[in-house]
């Protein structure tokens, strides 16, 4: 154990800051989750205790609690309170009708099951007779069980049985997609049942207290007003639900198989394998070295390109509006002309700008005879390190040479300066009117320089009102998969000497100038490619950093929690 | 002329100015105004280049990027890029050519989503400005989380269940993954918004019997109609320049921003740099002219989660 030195550098001094925030940050993290884990055991235990004092003390309401338990609304039907009762019962049928419409018991009863018996004990009901709901949840349990050729109840499973569904082989991946929307509905259906228990027993009290059950038109206007706020948001709740929350909850499970190569239907299964993906993508020193360069050019792009950005940004919007310069609303004009520009059409432009052959750059370079003395430039800035053939151009490769990864990886950036730096300058524009005049008035009477008002009264505002947004555009840009995707796609790729021999079987590398998110796209969407479970992980990994980055941004905002 | 007259006619007011500035003008201001307008013209320069570039390069006959002369030559503008733009067709049996099909199926997903986006954003930032309720700030802490992540890290699991209810290549469904991944940053720029309207607008009305419908329907969503018109022409851009998530869910459909990335794709039928830049430039005028119109809304936007400092 070491005191910590009072003669630190002062870099020693910002790295161990920034370590108290992060140990900070992380302590006050497991001490949340581990108050909320308390409150959850605590609650079920609490649940118990509740019913058992409700059943002795007022065993009346406690009997229509359990009426509604076993069939949802009676319980309510018997406190006379049939608007409650209809929707509760509907809910019910509905989630009944879902389930046996989608099932096929019907064929179990009539016989099947004496037809084609167990054989050696094998037999799957609910894979071979549950509807969505049941046969979801054994799907997402098991994943699947037979695939094609396999023998089950003395037939043999074929890929697809029209009349005896349950010779079918399974499909892992339908099996997890429906067993994750079952899992949902299972739940939401779950809460509505509490909720409905409580309520019947809750009423009762309240009729045995107040002696009034309360009318139809009051209750219903009661819950239209009070509920407004809730009822306005359900229909966004059910969008985002199915088309964003349940599609991230299947990645991040997908993270938890060994779904690595396209299963072909029916002939393969993929199953849960625990820890494993994550010890791969950690361990594995093949995955562990690619996953290394990839993170650390990611976070140098999405740090740099943030930056450079803010800072040309900065300067821009300083000189358009110091004095010397007239006609500001036109140089505006023009100088926002790249954010006005959609960025997609933009970076492809760029990609034809940097071409290889006839790209505008080498063109320029080529008409005013400097391609060569550009090169040595780049050469000894380490940049350029193409082996020219006899007989090619002489042209500079800017995004697709193997050993000109650095090169392409600076284009990126330079380009993406271009693209971004209009959104700033109008920001940093817009904060600079905001700036009281009254500031430097004060200063000039205290005889402050320009300098000196630069540095003291228009840096700080700028700073405090921007800063929320350059974390923002830091974590936008971390996930700046159009930046990559359009203007390199990625490439160049690595010499082939350089991908380990597990990557390069699974041809899963990433191209020099892949980020993160980039790379994900091309383990999941490629054909050949397709190492799902690896992709998930990463999409984690990528999910908690985020997450850590607007809490803290958040925790920084205090307006977002003011309440008005 | 007398210094403190005041100049009449056009000509005596540009002479009077330029011999003003010529008489304020110091050395200190010479040079810095210099610099300033040097830095600018090079920015101007760097910006304008590639974009001219392009201009010109779709106004040529050219196929090939080696064909484009750098500097423009007028006597052989040509419009053949724009008419193959216009006629192209991939298969003959087509009613329409392809652009301009991508075009009006793009037009659909567009409007749908603006649609979609600025009833329901409204509807949430209504709810969020306007009341306490329980769980609204871990809602609110989720959507800020959930707006930072990109709709195409779920893509696998909705290509998937996309395919198994039989949606894809359907426009509709398309848009309500737009819709629902729109819905939570379009929600904190409503909330901003409506939290600067004041309350007691609400609590008079409220004591004249109005009902939380007709506060919303008759008081606020009127003065909330400009940051909605803000949404609506976001919610109306978008679409038009994603590649990723149409070309996974709509294999066999076209929307522009995929048939564009055709023109640049090398190893696609129709590869053609130049086609992509006519193609590229027909669809980034409009949308750059209501960018430019928009400008000034675009700090508010920036700064709508974290209004107030």
């Amino acid at each position: 154990m070491s005191d910590p030195n009072p003669n630190a550098s002062p870099v020693m001094k910002v790295l161990n800051f920034i370590w108290a925030k992060i140990r900070g940050f992380f302590v006050s993290l497991g001490q949340s989750i581990w108050s909320l884990i308390k409150k959850i055991v605590l609650g079920f235990i609490n649940i118990f205790k509740n019913i058992y004092l409700a059943f002795k003390e007022e065993p009346k309401s406690a009997v229509r609690g359990l009426l509604s338990f076993f069939i949802p609304g009676l319980g309510q039907f018997r406190n006379k309170q049939w608007y409650k009762a209809i929707p509760f019962f509907f809910i019910f049928i509905v989630f009944i009708v879902i389930e046996l419409a989608t099932s096929s018991y019907i064929y179990a009863l009539s016989g099947e099951l004496q037809d084609f018996p167990a054989q050696d004990g094998v037999l799957y009901f609910f894979r071979d007779y549950g509807g969505f709901f049941t046969k979801g949840i054994w799907g997402l349990i098991t994943l699947g069980e037979l695939v094609l050729g396999d023998w089950y109840r003395g037939e043999q499973i074929v890929i697809f049985d029209r009349i005896f569904t349950w010779k079918s082989a399974d499909n892992s991946q339908v099996l997890l997609g429906e067993g994750v929307i079952a899992l949902v509905l299972v739940s939401m259906y779950l809460t509505a049942w509490v909720i409905n228990i409580r309520d019947a027993y809750h009423s009762h009290l309240a009729y045995l207290k107040t002696g009034v059950v309360e009318p139809a038109r009051e209750f219903i206007r009661r819950i239209w007003d009070d509920f407004f706020a809730y009822i306005i948001i359900v229909p966004s709740f059910v969008l985002i639900l199915f088309f964003t929350i349940i599609p991230f909850l299947f990645s991040f499970l997908v993270a938890f198989t060994n779904w690595t190569t396209r299963v072909s239907l029916g002939q393969q299964l993929f199953r849960w394998d625990g820890l494993n993906t994550f010890k791969t993508v950690f361990t594995s020193s093949d995955w562990l070295g690619f996953f290394g360069a990839v993170l650390g050019w990611t976070l140098f792009f999405a740090f740099m390109s943030s930056v450079t950005v803010y800072i040309l940004g900065l300067i821009q919007a300083l000189i358009i509006e110091s004095k010397y310069v007239v006609f500001k609303k036109v140089w505006r004009i023009i100088l926002i002309l790249p954010w006005a520009i959609p960025g997609l059409i933009s970076l492809m432009l760029f990609r034809n700008v940097f071409a290889d052959n006839f790209g505008l750059m080498n063109q320029v370079l080529s008409n005013f005879g400097v391609t060569e003395s550009v090169k040595e430039v780049l050469r000894s800035l380490n940049l350029v390190n193409q082996v020219d053939s006899v007989a090619g151009t002489g042209n500079i490769l800017w995004l697709n040479e193997p050993m000109n990864g650095n090169l392409a990886k600076t284009i990126i950036i330079v380009v993406n300066l271009w693209l971004g730096y209009p959104y700033f300058m109008m920001l940093i524009t817009g904060v600079l009117g905001t700036i009281p005049e009254s500031l430097y008035e004060a200063a000039d009477i205290d005889g402050a320089t320009n300098g000196q008002k630069f540095r003291y009264i228009t840096l700080p505002w700028i700073l405090r009102a921007t800063a929320p947004v350059i974390i923002t555009t830091f974590t936008y840009n971390f996930n700046n998969f159009g930046a990559i995707y359009f203007l390199s796609g990625g490439g160049p790729a690595y010499p082939i000497d350089e991908i380990p021999l597990a990557v390069r079987v699974a041809s899963a590398a990433p191209g020099q100038t892949d980020i993160l998110i980039s790379w994900i796209y091309k383990l999941s969407f490629t054909s050949g490619v397709r190492q799902y479970n690896l992709a998930a992980v990463y999409s984690i990994l990528i999910f908690v950093f985020i997450s850590l980055t607007a809490i803290y941004n958040l925790s920084k905002l205090k307006s977002f929690w003011e309440e008005d | 002329m007398a210094a403190n007259m005041i100049p009449k006619t056009f000509k005596e007011r540009v002479e009077y100015n330029i011999r003003r500035f010529f008489r304020r003008l110091t050395f200190k201001k010479f040079v810095l105004g210099s610099l300033a307008y040097g830095w600018l013209i090079l920015m101007v320069i760097i910006v304008l280049t590639p974009v001219l570039w392009m201009v010109s390069a779709s106004f040529t006959d050219a196929t090939q990027l080696g064909q484009v002369p750098i500097y423009p030559r007028f006597s052989e503008w040509s419009l053949a890029n724009y008419r193959e733009l216009f006629t192209y067709k991939s298969t003959d049996t087509q009613l329409l050519p392809d652009y301009v099909e991508s075009f009006t199926t793009t037009l659909q997903i567009a409007v749908l989503n603006t649609i979609l986006v600025v009833i329901f954003s409204s509807l949430v930032g209504f709810s969020f400005s306007r009341y306490r309720f329980k769980g609204k700030k871990q809602v609110l802490l989720s959507m800020m989380a959930l707006q930072m992540f990109p709709s195409f890290m779920g893509m696998l699991a909705l290509f998937m269940f996309f395919r198994q209810f039989g949606l894809l290549n359907n426009p509709y469904a398309l848009t309500l993954i737009y819709t629902a991944g729109a819905i939570p940053y379009n929600t904190f720029i409503v909330r901003g918004f409506m939290r600067n309207i004041p309350k007691s607008l609400d609590e008079a009305a409220s004591i004249d019997g109005a009902t939380n419908l007709q506060i919303m329907w008759r008081i606020i969503i009127p003065l909330a109609v400009p940051i909605m018109g803000f949404i609506a022409v976001n919610a109306f851009m978008g679409p038009w320049l994603d590649y990723i998530l149409p070309s996974v869910i709509m294999p066999q459909r076209q929307t522009v921003a995929i048939w564009l990335f055709r023109y640049m794709n090398p190893l696609s039928h129709e590869y053609n740099p130049i086609q992509f830049m006519a193609g590229a430039l027909f669809l980034a005028v409009p949308i750059m002219l209501v960018q430019i119109y928009m400008q000034r809304y675009v700090v508010y936007g920036l700064t709508a989660g974290a209004d107030k400092g």
